[in-house]
């Protein structure tokens, strides 16, 4: 949830940059000189997004699961691996029975 | 019971090829009631395959015809449908109508995987047992790597106690699977059951070691064995007993002895008392443990 939370914050504080970006940017045409820099604080901005964006993906990515072959062999079962389901019988004698 | 919960149980079904019929129709009739099914996507055909093999195991067969319906209508000459169909023409029909209708497509495509499969399970569940194994041969001898089928020989074989045939059926699924434990718990167990006692101690071992020996962070006389480590272990016991009572004993596949069986009986003795010396929920005590202690306690020879 925090991870969520981080990656909304994130993507809401960039596109506020990029819409400072824009204004800063026709501000300047307005007053006739397009060539001024960014200012200081739309830069921090943007950084700030990157680095709560990134701590916000990497809590909200699913849980991480084992790599070997015994952890993933722990969780099957007997009857599992026997199941032979290509060649299973589906005619029992359970309907006569029951 | 939410849809989100149906699904996942039914997707965990799929991917570790359990037989849990009752529960995938439970969960599956649920989804369809939820109208879950536009939700699945792609993977609705998958799920409508389980539903229909579930259905006629649990013998509903009107639900089995309406998932069969609905995919043959988006399938018409696929292989999977034509095994679907088949599995609903053996359910109700007489052997001999399924064996036909096997037949003919065999006929028409003499390399269909499936349509075989299901022509031996036939031939299989009919008595014709040798007609089976010879065609189950044949099949091995065309498909080699399908696991399914050397279990299916190995199984065949067990069930006429001709152990030695179904231990060579499970070394070629050793050779295909080698990372599975449960698969070389099942040849030592054949071993066993051949009377080819050195053998099956060594795979018995060979289980722990693949099971066990993945705790790097505890010494192994702190971890408790869990699961099929703990039948792994009987096993040992079971053989060192053995071994012990004939230690001239020959082997028929030339495996040596091992050299310290008294050694190996007690370690199989501790840690089968560890095993079920652990207390579980709430410290109730394991089922069954006075009468493990008093099997372990007994002398060796």
């Amino acid at each position: 949830m925090i991870g969520k939370l981080f990656l909304t914050l994130a993507t809401f504080a960039l596109l506020h940059a990029a819409y400072s970006t824009y204004e800063h940017l026709s501000l300047l045409k307005a007053l006739g000189k397009p060539e001024g820099s960014l200012p200081l604080d739309i830069v921090y901005e943007s950084v700030l997004a990157l680095i709560v964006g990134l701590l916000g993906a990497s809590l909200n990515a699913p849980p991480l699961k084992d790599i070997t072959w015994a952890s993933e062999m722990k969780k099957r079962t007997i009857d599992g691996m026997d199941s032979r389901l290509g060649f299973a019988q589906y005619k029992s004698r359970g309907k006569l029975l029951f | 019971m939410s849809l989100q919960s149906a699904l996942e149980q039914l997707a965990a079904h799929r991917i570790k090829n359990t037989r849990a019929s009752q529960d995938v129709f439970r969960n599956g009739l649920l989804v369809l009631q939820k109208k879950g099914l536009k939700k699945l996507g792609d993977d609705g055909w998958t799920f409508l395959e389980q539903l229909t093999l579930a259905s006629i195991d649990v013998g509903r067969l009107d639900i089995a015809d309406q998932c069969l319906q609905l995919i043959a209508d988006k399938f018409p000459n696929s292989p999977r449908v034509d095994c679907l169909t088949g599995i609903r023409i053996e359910a109700t029909e007489p052997p001999e109508t399924a064996l036909k209708y096997y037949a003919d497509i065999l006929e028409a495509d003499s390399a269909n995987a499936g349509i075989w499969k299901r022509r031996i399970s036939v031939l299989r569940r009919t008595g014709k047992v040798e007609k089976a194994v010879n065609e189950l041969v044949q099949f091995l001898d065309t498909f080699y790597t399908d696991v399914e089928g050397w279990l299916e020989l190995a199984d065949i074989y067990a069930t006429c106690n001709q152990y030695e045939h179904s231990l060579q059926a499970l070394t070629h699924v050793l050779l295909l699977t080698p990372q599975n434990p449960f698969y070389m718990l099942q040849a030592a167990e054949t071993a066993y059951t051949a009377e080819d006692f050195p053998l099956a101690i060594k795979m018995f071992l060979t289980v722990v070691d693949m099971t066990d020996g993945d705790d790097s962070e505890q010494l192994l006389q702190e971890s408790t064995p869990l699961g099929i480590t703990v039948r792994a272990w009987f096993g040992v016991k079971l053989c060192a007993r053995r071994i012990a009572q004939n230690t001239n004993m020959k082997s028929p596949s030339n495996t040596s002895l091992p050299k310290k069986v008294e050694l190996l009986d007690e370690l199989a003795t501790e840690r089968l008392r560890v095993a079920y010396s652990s207390s579980g929920q709430k410290g109730e005590i394991a089922k069954g443990r006075q009468e493990v202690f008093a099997w372990v306690a007994a002398p060796l020879a």
